[in-house]
């Protein structure tokens, strides 16, 4: 082959061409890894950076609808003020029953015969909760439309909860919600055009009702609850509203999406909502931000009223909802509950005012949105899953946001590789020296610990397990110093590993302390990564809780140094238990819902916190 | 001239008449029922009768030699389908909406499951084999009714062995019968189907009762099905179109009253009869609560039946009834249900792999019932038959499931048959429930509208009366089944 007529000939140096390969590759490697610490150090800034960045409108982008199908705010709706009378109706009846301390078995008799007096198949659910939340029950009001000419194989739901999600159902009613409901299950029975059936749900309590319920329609078991089998069930259920009018009137309508542990629905639901209500003409917002945030005053007046700053301002508090949301896997509503059986769901938050919108307005737009979403053939799968919504109207796809948590974590493998790189290398005297001339130091491989470091990460992880069991427990929870007596027994028994390792600080081994720290940050970068796409908010706590604290440990000379780092790094990593009142949320949360969160802090979060500190002390 | 003209018209006439009434038969009825939820169920019932025929003999279909078929009243159309495929007996249904017979009862035509059922009774012993001439009819059915009814394939014929025996008598030619059963769930019917069977009836849609078969409101009805059986009994070969529905006279008019009648129910009345139709009777079943008008006066009141004779009236009709109070739904349940037992089917599981087939019978009657339960599935759901309990009142009682015929799917070739007997104490609640995984699919063996899944077909549960023959054996359950392409 003639070498002149080959195209790049430059690129092609004579010689061996593998030879020349894989020298191009060992320059390559040296080069990342002479810099390897002004890399870590860049991807670190970028991934921070990136991450104070997401609020900003450069990165956002407008929503807009993907499946066709949806047609939003196309049809004529027919909700009248026939329909608001019925609600104001049932209002006045749900009214008298809250007012006569009406019992959750009569609240749901009487929903039960309002569903029979329209004509629907209704029926009740009893639900209890053993084990540690013994007190949780309630009973549940559920009727069914089978549309006409429907096969009954699909279903839409419309429900809401008997509490408003108001401050996490802090026992504020929702009896316009469940006014809503009923009237428009006696006005949809009107229409022959419902492509699929129709379920109406009143849950009682605020989440553990829902949970009830959808747990018995999935035939799902749940070993501490026990749900009564459902009379009535339908088909599979596509998309699933849940309405919540806790005021008098409303002013907005906001938009609740975050479900169970991360859990997000599909956008074109979200987005078909916004649109059909700001035709209608209710402003919408995300959450119940309705004013503009107040906490910039600091701020000269030129600087604050400065436009890209106050939207940066507006949508980082989305953010910082949305976020309090998603990492602390709850969910921001009933809906939440839904997205675990891949059920597209939110929640129409009715922010309570003293006017101008009421069930006129609300009617017509539910009328609407269910509309749009009876014109599905499919299931949403369209638009996106991965999002972060920063407005109402705007998000960030997931190219946008995904790669700060990510740099983050690739800066601690780097990190973390560099450790394992340089634990395999000493320094020290050339043998072969002979002579009045210094001794030539060289770099000598040493053995590295591979199966020490393991046995200690898994010990750890094993004592976090423990820690979560004796969390979970009925004798933890049964009495009030629980956290005072767990908190030093979990800080202070890791004290006695570095007892258990042997201490040959030879120079052929690599000290163990080194090989730990490569591992955690291996395996810490590792779990960041693959939670990204799980529950970005999560991945981005962990980012920042634990991105440079992990990276900068080590182990140092002096005892008290020592001890303080140690009891540092215990602090972030199991502190939290001292606030009694979140850990009994987060277990409550555990216990009926089934949101990882705690499990996750006690078995992943924690181990790798205490590996760190197990650094500085061995 | 003219008057000769006359004479062979008169005499081509009454050749025809005589004809007719030697040979050929036609006879319709419409019956009607108030439902306890406000509903009216209507049956169309159209009956042609084939006089001293008999169904081809396959062993004939070599020889190409058929009888030719001459007809007045019997469709051509269905005839030459029948003969060039030598079918002893056919059903064909084709339905849309849920039967809820807990509130409705039995349907006055058994077959109601959800979308298209086609089973046909055939003798072998043919050049052409059964399965050949299954495919042909089912061809010539889809073309003959535009519907899809071509997709019946293999991987959803079905031969259960004891669930669909045939209606009529089996013609004694030395040969064995076979079933072929087919169902497709996701059949949609509508007025594309309609207008090839208002093309069967010797009146059309012209006169006679036909006349109410309105499209507009057929349609729109929160139930409607058609249905075409062919039988041989020695009489004769007989044909059966029935057009069933279930309209809700409360959301189609105005006001909360359950009143219906021909022009509030079709939007038309029967103005002529059928001038070939035997008879003609419209039939209003009583009901039993309540003060009501039936109107016109009937001309015979028997059992609890109003009838009306409209055989060769030229009167103008429009039959209904009508209630002075406002209707209002019962807010109790009944104290004595409409069936002996009631069934519920469903697919539980949200994963994409595992799922659990649950179906729950309650035998609402003092007496031990005993029912055949058949479970055709297509071969992506696969029975795990280890894992059949069988919960009696929440109490495991594995050995009220006996007999169990179970026919093993084959992945993409042929669907799975499982056919077993229930036995349900008086008055107890029968749980079977049995593990299912769901087969990974190739790309291309998803269905259209990947993210919808696929419509499993329905379950029939025949319960096996000693003391009641009079009864529809036949309920039907149907599930959906959301596969889904992620």
């Amino acid at each position: 082959m003639n070498n002149r007529w080959r195209p790049l000939n430059f690129l092609r140096p004579a010689g061996d061409p593998n030879l020349a390969r894989i020298k191009r590759r060992k320059a390559l490697l040296s080069l990342i890894a002479r810099r390897v610490s002004i890399l870590k150090v860049a991807l670190f800034i970028a991934g921070y950076v990136w991450m104070l960045a997401i609020p900003s409108s450069q990165l956002d982008r407008g929503v807009f609808i993907d499946e066709n199908a949806l047609q939003p705010g196309q049809v004529n709706t027919y909700w009248n003020w026939q329909q608001v009378h019925d609600a104001d109706h049932f209002l006045s009846q749900l009214e008298f029953l809250r007012d006569s301390n009406a019992t959750s078995e009569q609240r749901s008799q009487f929903i039960m015969n309002q569903f029979v007096k329209i004509g629907l198949s209704a029926s009740t659910q009893d639900y209890e909760f053993t084990g540690v939340h013994k007190g949780v029950n309630g009973t549940n009001a559920y009727a069914m439309l089978s549309s006409p000419r429907v096969s009954g194989a699909e279903a839409m739901v419309i429900s809401a909860s008997w509490l408003s999600r108001t401050n996490e159902g802090d026992g504020t009613l929702n009896l316009r919600g469940v006014a809503t409901v009923l009237a428009f299950s006696k006005f949809v029975k009107q229409y022959s055009l419902w492509a699929r059936d129709l379920i109406f749900v009143i849950s009682d309590g605020y989440m553990d009702g829902m949970q009830a319920w959808l747990s018995a329609y999935h035939g799902e078991t749940q070993s501490n609850l026990r749900a009564q089998r459902l009379d009535l069930t339908s088909g599979v259920i596509f998309t699933a509203f849940n309405i919540d009018y806790p005021g008098h009137s409303l002013s907005h309508l906001g938009i609740f999406h975050e479900g169970v542990n991360g859990r997000l629905p599909n956008q074109d639901l979200i987005n078909s909502f916004q649109h059909i209500a700001r035709r209608t003409g209710v402003p919408v917002v995300l959450y119940d931000h309705k004013d503009e945030p107040e906490q910039l005053s600091w701020l000269p007046e030129a600087i604050r009223n400065h436009h890209e700053i106050k939207t940066y301002a507006a949508q980082a508090r989305n953010l910082w909802r949305n976020v309090g949301y998603q990492a602390s896997g709850r969910g921001s509503g009933v809906h939440g509950l839904f997205h675990k059986y891949r059920i597209d769901a939110f929640t129409m938050f009715a922010l309570p005012a003293t006017g101008p919108h009421g069930f006129y307005s609300l009617g017509r737009i539910i009328e609407s949105t269910l509309r749009t979403t009876n014109n599905l053939l499919e299931r949403l799968h369209a638009s996106f899953f991965f999002y972060v919504m920063t407005n109402f109207d705007r998000f960030l796809k997931i190219g946008n946001y995904l790669p700060s948590a990510i740099l983050i974590s690739v800066a601690m493998m780097f990190g973390g590789l560099q450790v394992w790189v340089d634990a395999a290398w000493t320094k020290r005297q050339s043998e072969e020296s002979k002579g009045p001339e210094p001794a030539l130091m060289i770099w000598a491989r040493r053995r590295r610990p591979v199966l020490q470091a393991l046995f200690i990460m898994i010990g750890t992880h094993f004592f976090g397990a423990v820690t979560f069991f004796l969390l979970s427990s009925r004798w933890y929870n049964s009495i009030s110093i629980g956290p005072l007596l767990l908190f030093p027994v979990t800080s202070l028994l890791p004290l006695v590993v570095p007892s258990f390792i042997p201490q040959n600080r030879s120079d052929s081994v690599a000290p163990l302390s080194l090989v730990l720290k490569a591992f955690n940050l291996c395996l810490s970068s590792t779990v960041i990564s693959i939670i990204t796409v799980l529950n970005f908010s999560l991945a981005a706590c962990l980012a920042v809780a634990l991105g440079i604290p992990l990276s900068a440990d080590s182990l140092s000379s002096n005892k008290a140094v020592q001890m303080v780092k140690y009891s540092a790094y215990l602090g972030l990593g199991i502190g939290w238990i001292l606030w009694g009142d979140m850990t009994k949320r987060m277990l409550w949360n555990w216990d009926v819902l089934g949101v990882w969160l705690l499990p996750f802090l006690c078995v992943v979060y924690f181990p790798l916190t205490l590996q760190a500190a197990l650094v500085c002390i061995i | 001239m003219l008057r000769t003209g006359f004479f062979v018209i008169f005499l081509l006439l009454s050749s025809v008449l005589c004809l007719e009434d030697t040979v050929e038969e036609f006879q319709e009825q419409l019956s009607f029922k108030s439902l306890r939820d406000g509903r009216v169920a209507s049956t169309f019932s159209f009956k042609t009768l084939l006089k001293d025929a008999t169904p081809r003999d396959p062993q004939t279909l070599a020889l190409d030699n058929d009888d030719s078929q001459h007809y007045t009243l019997f469709p051509l159309t269905l005839g030459q389908i029948l003969r060039q495929y030598a079918i002893t007996e056919l059903h064909l249904t084709l339905n849309a909406g849920k039967w809820n017979y807990d509130s409705w009862g039995y349907p006055d035509e058994p077959g109601v499951g959800v979308g298209a059922e086609l089973w046909a009774w055939m003798a072998d012993g043919s050049s052409l084999s059964i399965d050949e001439r299954w495919q042909g009819v089912r061809n010539a059915l889809a073309g003959l009714f535009c519907a899809s009814l071509g997709s019946l394939d293999e991987q959803r014929t079905t031969s259960p062995r004891l669930s669909f025996p045939p209606e009529g008598s089996l013609p004694d030619w030395g040969l064995p019968h076979e079933l072929r059963h087919a169902s497709h769930a996701s059949e949609h019917v509508c007025t594309e189907n309609l207008t090839p069977f208002l093309k069967l009836l010797p009146c059309k849609s012209l006169s006679g009762l036909a006349a109410l078969l309105n499209p507009h409101r057929l349609f729109d009805a929160d139930w409607h099905g058609m249905s075409l059986h062919v039988l041989w009994r020695p009489v004769g070969i007989e044909m059966r179109l029935n057009f069933q529905l279930v309209s809700d006279p409360l959301r189609i008019s105005t006001n909360k009253k359950q009143d219906w009648s021909f022009a509030s129910l079709f939007d038309r009345v029967v103005e002529k009869a059928c001038p070939v139709a035997k008879s003609s009777r419209v039939i209003v079943d009583l009901p039993t609560y309540g003060v009501y008008r039936v109107h016109p006066e009937p001309s015979e009141i028997l059992n609890g039946k109003a009838y009306y004779d409209l055989t060769n009236s030229n009167q103008v009709w429009d039959i209904g009834t009508m209630w002075p109070v406002d209707f209002e739904y019962p807010l109790s349940k009944p104290t004595e249900a409409l069936l002996p037992f009631s069934v519920r089917r469903s697919l539980f599981g949200s994963t994409q792999d595992r799922g659990q087939l649950s179906i729950v019978v309650t035998n609402n009657q003092n007496e031990t019932l005993q029912m055949l339960y058949l479970e055709t599935m297509p071969w992506i759901v696969q029975f795990y038959l280890h894992t059949i309990r069988v919960h009696s009142d929440d109490i495991p009682s594995d050995n009220l499931v006996s007999n169990i015929t179970y026919v093993l799917p084959v992945p993409h070739a042929r669907p799975a048959t499982f056919e077993s007997v229930l036995t349900l104490p008086g008055h107890s609640t029968l749980t079977f429930t049995m593990d299912v995984a769901k087969t990974f699919l190739r790309y291309t063996e998803h269905p259209p509208d990947a993210q919808r899944g696929w419509d499993l077909p329905p379950a029939f549960l025949h319960p096996s009366y000693s003391h009641r023959t009079d009864l529809p054996t036949t309920l039907v359950a149907s599930i959906h089944h959301p596969y889904l392409l992620i």
